[in-house]
């Protein structure tokens, strides 16, 4: 029997190749990116992935406090489709950020075209026009409770002893005065976000346009159509979305004004969703709030594309 | 030699006695809660307008923890943010040993299995103060929904008629008004803007619901006596209406009832722009010290009755414990401690809160000659049951909270509309609302 000489040679193992890289240099920097944005993600997840997805859960169950409640489809929309308050709270909803929008717009972009010009005092003006906004809302709106106040009221009082009107009036407590003294708070609260925004792009324009529009002999309004509009319509439009999104959502200054009365003149989306959770039911009160996330997420998805562009573009 | 043991008539008569004994010592080990010594205890009482209340209540609990060796913390909760902290706390799981709290909440989390029973101690604690009056004793039981009791009344409050005396009386009305007729021409006799006859809320919040005490003393109805059909618009309710619009035509509400928020009639009459509100009492009490005049010139009264007599709601507040309690022994013991009536006397004193109990009303506090506590305690003893003639149930609650009849009476006074389209609209609400409850 002869020994097979493999037998007897002692084997060598060729080396052991490099293992191959499974990834490629560039993937591995985006796997190392995504690994640092992770947590970032999961937080965004955890504190507004889940209670948005959840809120719009809760909203087609009859879930109430202490109970999970079932899944009762389209119930609480059908529900609210039925209430007279429901029909009004879009009614109001959309008339006080149309009207407010608009006036702050005038309001703001008035006062911003003023104090971007060369006037004695502007530093000081421009940190008085911002006092609204600095103020905490609920001081603001209950101060003008107070001056809308039929009696002892500031604006009655004015009113009535400059004889520019001898009667009282309820501002709040009539259907046809309550809307726009909300209108009025609100758009006092917040055209200082207007007018800021507005400066600030104002101050982007260069004065050299200015020059030349004058050298060619363009009227004042000319120069505002064809230099200052193209200058800051991308800001006015982002902050007319921006604007909505706010006036929409708010809640304090129709509350503390009149809590969506009298009757329900008005009622707008926050407070019947309040009223929705003062009775515990958080299927319906849910409802209310998911009912109008449809046109905010247009809102709020224009708003961003627009900001995007503008950040692609600069 | 074993001596057998004879069972003599006195040996058993002793075994028997001394058996019994050690039977009834063992029933009330049984029945005395089992306080953990080091053990915690969370306790949310109700935040009042008196400072000097809210801490004897805090101090008192301290106190009783202290001595019993229980590390307590009472957190005072505000009255108006108690139903969105108890959902919170609900969904959360993060309910406290034991709390205060109203009848609307406790009816509806009882639905909800939330609250251990406390029949025991409702009982224990009847019998050793006389007895639960009659009208706390129904409006509390929830017995249908839970399976037994869920809270402990401890104070009631509800609404007086406050009125300008002062002038009243020198406009020849000395006595207070018994029907709601009465009080318009009383009201309208005195009506000289800027003073106004008549401060009834009819807002959207909780002073606006006087108005459903108005619609059912004009025997007006929400639902049958199932409490499931809602039966608003009728006969009753349009006479009720008839009545308001009349007294608002008269222009003797002051501008601005129909947007007042909770303190609103409390301003205006303070301010001297009401001879009339409907109050708990908190506006006599800030009037003695903001305004002595007014507090000497103002007296207490029930509400007026309608045509079906007088329909003066009393809210009892309550005590409950969770079942979720970690320390529900200890959360029993506390409650029972915070019923005692030297206790109670103090706080009856600083509280504008009536009686729930027939020997609290012997307390210095309600007959010491203090107005709105001798009226609160008339209040107690003459007034009706939430929700009377209705039936006090969670459709009922909801309708409260949703402020249907304030509402209607805006429809009417308001937006101008006829009693027959403002009755359908508040019908066809309120039968959605109770629809959900079926």
């Amino acid at each position: 029997m002869t020994a097979t000489p493999a037998a007897d040679i002692p084997t060598v193992r060729p080396a052991a190749p490099h293992p191959r890289r499974r990834f490629s240099a560039a993937t591995q920097d985006a796997i190392f990116a995504y690994g640092l944005v992770l947590p970032v993600v999961l937080l965004l997840i955890g504190l507004v992935g889940y209670p948005f997805f959840y809120a719009i859960y809760v909203s087609f169950t009859d879930r109430v406090v202490g109970n999970d409640g079932q899944w009762i489809g389209l119930a609480n929309f059908r529900y609210l489709a039925g209430a007279p308050a429901f029909s009004s709270a879009i009614w109001n909803t959309v008339v006080l950020v149309v009207v407010t929008g608009l006036l702050k717009l005038a309001i703001g972009l008035g006062l911003a075209l003023l104090v971007n010009q060369h006037l004695p005092g502007r530093g000081l003006f421009r940190s008085f026009l911002m006092l609204p906004w600095a103020m905490p809302a609920f001081v603001a709106y209950l101060t003008w409770r107070v001056m809308f106040q039929p009696i002892g009221g500031g604006i009655n009082l004015v009113l009535t002893n400059t004889g520019l009107y001898p009667h009282i009036v309820d501002w709040l407590g009539q259907r046809s005065t309550a809307m726009p003294s909300v209108i009025l708070a609100a758009v006092w609260r917040g055209f200082p976000f207007w007018f800021v925004s507005i400066l600030a792009a104002l101050q982007t324009i260069p004065n050299e346009l200015y020059e030349a529009a004058r050298v060619d002999g363009a009227t004042a309004w000319q120069r505002f159509r064809n230099v200052t509009w193209p200058g800051i319509r991308q800001v006015v439009i982002i902050t007319t979305l921006l604007s909505s999104i706010w006036t929409a959502n708010s809640f304090e200054h129709v509350w503390l004004l009149t809590q969506g009365g009298p009757s329900d003149a008005t009622m707008v989306f926050p407070v019947l969703a309040y009223f929705g959770m003062q009775t515990q039911r958080l299927g319906e009160a849910a409802a209310v709030s998911v009912a109008m996330l449809p046109v905010l997420m247009i809102l709020v998805f224009v708003a961003t594309s627009m900001m995007q562009n503008r950040e692609d573009r600069d | 030699m074993t001596q057998r043991f004879h069972w003599s008539r006195r040996h058993i008569l002793k075994t028997t006695v001394a058996g019994a004994a050690a039977l009834a010592a063992g029933r009330s080990a049984l029945a005395a809660p089992a306080l953990v010594k080091g053990s915690k205890l969370t306790y949310w009482g109700g935040l009042i307008f008196s400072e000097k209340a809210n801490k004897l209540l805090v101090d008192t609990v301290n106190k009783w923890g202290a001595d019993n060796g229980i590390q307590t913390e009472c957190v005072m909760i505000n009255q108006n943010e108690t139903v969105q902290k108890v959902s919170a706390a609900v969904a959360s799981n993060t309910m406290p040993d034991a709390l205060d709290l109203s009848p609307d909440l406790l009816l509806v989390l009882s639905r909800q299995g939330v609250f251990a029973l406390v029949d025991e101690l409702y009982e224990t604690i009847g019998k050793a103060q006389g007895g639960w009056y009659p009208a706390i004793a129904t409006s509390t039981d929830t017995t249908k929904l839970a399976g037994g009791r869920t809270g402990i009344p401890y104070g009631a409050s509800g609404n007086l008629l406050l009125r300008r005396n002062d002038i009243l009386a020198k406009a020849g009305f000395p006595n207070p008004p018994t029907t709601w007729d009465e009080l318009v021409t009383q009201a309208a006799a005195v009506n000289k803007p800027p003073l106004f006859g008549l401060g009834l809320a009819l807002s959207n919040v909780g002073d606006g619901n006087v108005q459903v005490s108005v619609m059912q003393s004009y025997g007006g109805r929400i639902a049958d006596d199932a409490g499931k059909t809602v039966t608003i618009k009728s006969e009753a309710t349009r006479a009720y209406l008839a009545w308001l619009k009349g007294a608002w035509d008269k222009k003797i509400f002051p501008p601005g009832v129909t947007t007042w928020d909770g303190a609103g009639d409390n301003q205006a009459y303070l301010a001297g722009q009401a001879a009339f509100i409907a109050n708990t009492g908190s506006v006599g009490i800030a009037a003695k010290s903001q305004d002595p005049e007014l507090y000497q010139g103002t007296l207490y009264s029930s509400l007026p009755g309608g045509p079906k007599g007088v329909v003066s709601p009393i809210q009892p507040n309550l005590r409950s414990i969770p079942k979720t309690s970690k320390n529900p022994d200890a959360a029993r013991a506390l409650i029972e401690h915070l019923s005692q009536p030297a206790f109670m006397n103090a706080y009856f004193e600083n509280a504008i809160y009536g009686p729930v109990l027939q020997d609290q009303a012997k307390l210095k506090a309600f007959t010491g000659g203090d107005p709105i506590l001798t009226g609160l305690r008339d209040l107690v003893q003459k007034g009706t049951a939430p929700a009377f003639p209705d039936v006090y149930n969670a459709a009922y609650a909801d309708m409260l909270t949703n402020f249907i009849i304030p509402k209607m009476a805006q429809r009417v006074v308001i937006d101008g509309w006829d009693f027959d389209r403002a009755m359908d609209e508040a019908q066809t609400r309120t039968q959605a609302i109770y629809d959900k409850y079926k």
